[in-house]
């Protein structure tokens, strides 16, 4: 599919036709500008095509009506570069609300919150604002939140992208624990790091075209 | 626990930014006063045309000088008219006994009126008091007839006062309603601006759109009522102390205005506040929080 945003000159993706498959783990690498993040944006239904559809879970997202879109996008969990937290909640309150915002009572919250935030090794600090939490704890929050719904799809644009290595490498393997059970994960970055250790399926993108789609591949 | 949720938003959302919630609710209570007043106008006329409408009459005088025939042939044409309900024929004697009751207390006027002065005419009721014209141009020119006046004429005057009341309070309950309007959706907007974080979460997250914008439509619905509520305080007090008070002489020379009639003004005042303000503040989020 082909997405041109208004005023640019060039299309931001350009003909580009990808499958992934259930459980399967993807980097998208590739330059700034390249139209990496406009696959993640396109995935949420946040952009449309010009040309071409978006099937996600076998439900064509391109077509669907503004009214299914929140209920579609349960089905999907987002971690992002700044991690996107609420810093008047507490770890626990930033995930519960998740929970809360699309109609579960709290004391679904009280269950299923406590469970994850210890899978995702933040076992107590739940009563931490994020200010009080490191980069990697936050993201930890982040992952969490996304995670707490068992999403089908967990999308992550360059989410260690304000993370020492170290660091980075603790959430690969927090995404890496995620996407074994069964969660297909796809994971926009340029850090070539993490996706020469993780050797995962790689698709390159250049100039908003696909130059390379590699299992296993390594960066550039 | 979702209706708890969104009520706690709501409290929350007219307190961190109460100076504008004043401002928009005082803005409102005005205008829905000015509103409620033109109602009450309105219904009020209503009223009093139905009070007045059912007694009144058009006068024909007669000149000194007619005829008992051509009475006699006049009483039969009225009657035979079929814009005529009733028509009474008063001679000079019953017109004298008439303006002696009707000035009975200032017997200096009825002494120097002469009982043979006052002219015969013939009192008429019409089926249909619109149509006084037409009864004006069939006997206008007749032989014995001195002048036609029609009582309507003379209430038309003080209705069209009311009338240009009522489209004043109208013209300013407009003015008001679009200041209203604009203090409604600039807190919608600054509302929706404190909150785009969590606002960002719930789309990412997939909360439902009813659930991302209900709170914001709820706080300006919340507003828009206490708004009318305060406005239909102060058409209870203009009852009171103006209708009752020192318009009483006004008031009781016209129809009074009841009590029932106030009220009702309240449900037409909350229903106008609350909707216009829960439209405005959905169009409002239509622009400001994109799916």
């Amino acid at each position: 599919m082909t997405k041109t945003y208004p005023k640019a000159s060039r299309p931001s993706l350009d003909s580009v036709s990808v499958s992934i498959e259930k459980g399967e783990f993807v980097f998208f690498i590739g330059p700034s500008g390249s139209g990496k993040s406009t696959i993640i944006k396109l995935l949420l239904h946040e952009v449309t095509p010009n040309k071409g559809r978006v099937v996600v879970n076998q439900k064509d997202v391109t077509s669907m009506r503004s009214w299914k879109i929140p209920n579609f996008r349960r089905s999907i969990g987002c971690v992002f570069q700044d991690f996107r937290l609420l810093p008047n909640r507490t770890a626990y309150e930033n995930v519960a609300f998740a929970l809360e915002v699309i109609g579960k009572t709290k004391a679904v919250a009280r269950r299923v919150v406590p469970e994850v935030l210890e899978l995702v090794g933040l076992g107590g600090k739940e009563h931490r604002y994020p200010h009080e939490l490191s980069g990697g704890e936050q993201q930890r929050v982040a992952v969490a939140r996304a995670f707490v719904n068992r999403p089908l799809i967990l999308l992550a644009d360059e989410p260690t992208g304000n993370l020492d290595p170290d660091t980075s490498i603790e959430i690969m393997r927090l995404l890496d624990r995620i996407n074994r059970t069964g969660t297909t994960v796809v994971m926009v970055t340029h850090d070539s790091n993490i996706v020469n250790q993780m050797r995962r399926r790689v698709i390159e993108i250049e100039s908003g075209r696909i130059v390379r789609d590699q299992a296993r591949g390594v960066y550039g | 626990m979702r209706l708890k949720y969104v009520l706690s938003e709501v409290m929350v959302g007219l307190w961190r930014n109460v100076t504008m919630t004043i401002a928009m609710i005082i803005t409102m209570a005005v205008s829905l006063t000015m509103l409620g007043a033109s109602g009450l106008m309105y219904l009020q006329v209503d009223a009093m045309k139905d009070a007045y409408y059912k007694d009144i009459e058009v006068s024909i005088f007669l000149d000194a000088g007619v005829t008992p025939e051509q009475v006699n042939q006049l009483q039969s044409d009225l009657e035979a008219n079929p814009l005529v309900r009733e028509a009474q024929h008063e001679t000079k004697e019953q017109a004298y006994e008439r303006f002696q009751k009707l000035f009975a207390d200032s017997p200096d006027l009825v002494k120097a009126v002469q009982a043979d002065k006052l002219p015969e005419s013939f009192r008429v009721k019409l089926v249909n008091p619109e149509q006084y014209q037409q009864i004006f141009d069939t006997y206008k020119d007749r032989e014995g007839i001195d002048d036609i006046i029609d009582q309507r004429r003379l209430l038309e005057q003080i209705f069209s006062i009311l009338g240009a009341i009522q489209n004043m309070a109208l013209a300013s309950a407009t003015v008001m309603a679009i200041a209203a309007l604009l203090l409604v959706a600039n807190t919608i907007q600054v509302a929706a601006y404190s909150k785009r974080r969590e606002v960002a979460v719930m789309k990412l997250v997939g909360a439902s759109n009813w659930f991302i914008q209900a709170p914001f439509v709820l706080e300006a619905v919340v507003a828009g009522l206490l708004g009318a509520i305060i406005g239909f305080g102060a058409l209870v007090l203009g009852k009171i102390f103006l209708l009752d008070g020192s318009l009483r002489d006004l008031t009781d020379l016209l129809t009074p205005v009841e009590w029932s009639t106030v009220f009702l003004m309240f449900p037409f005042m909350a229903g106008v506040g609350g909707l216009v303000s829960a439209g405005t503040a959905w169009v409002t989020l239509r622009f400001y929080l994109r799916v």
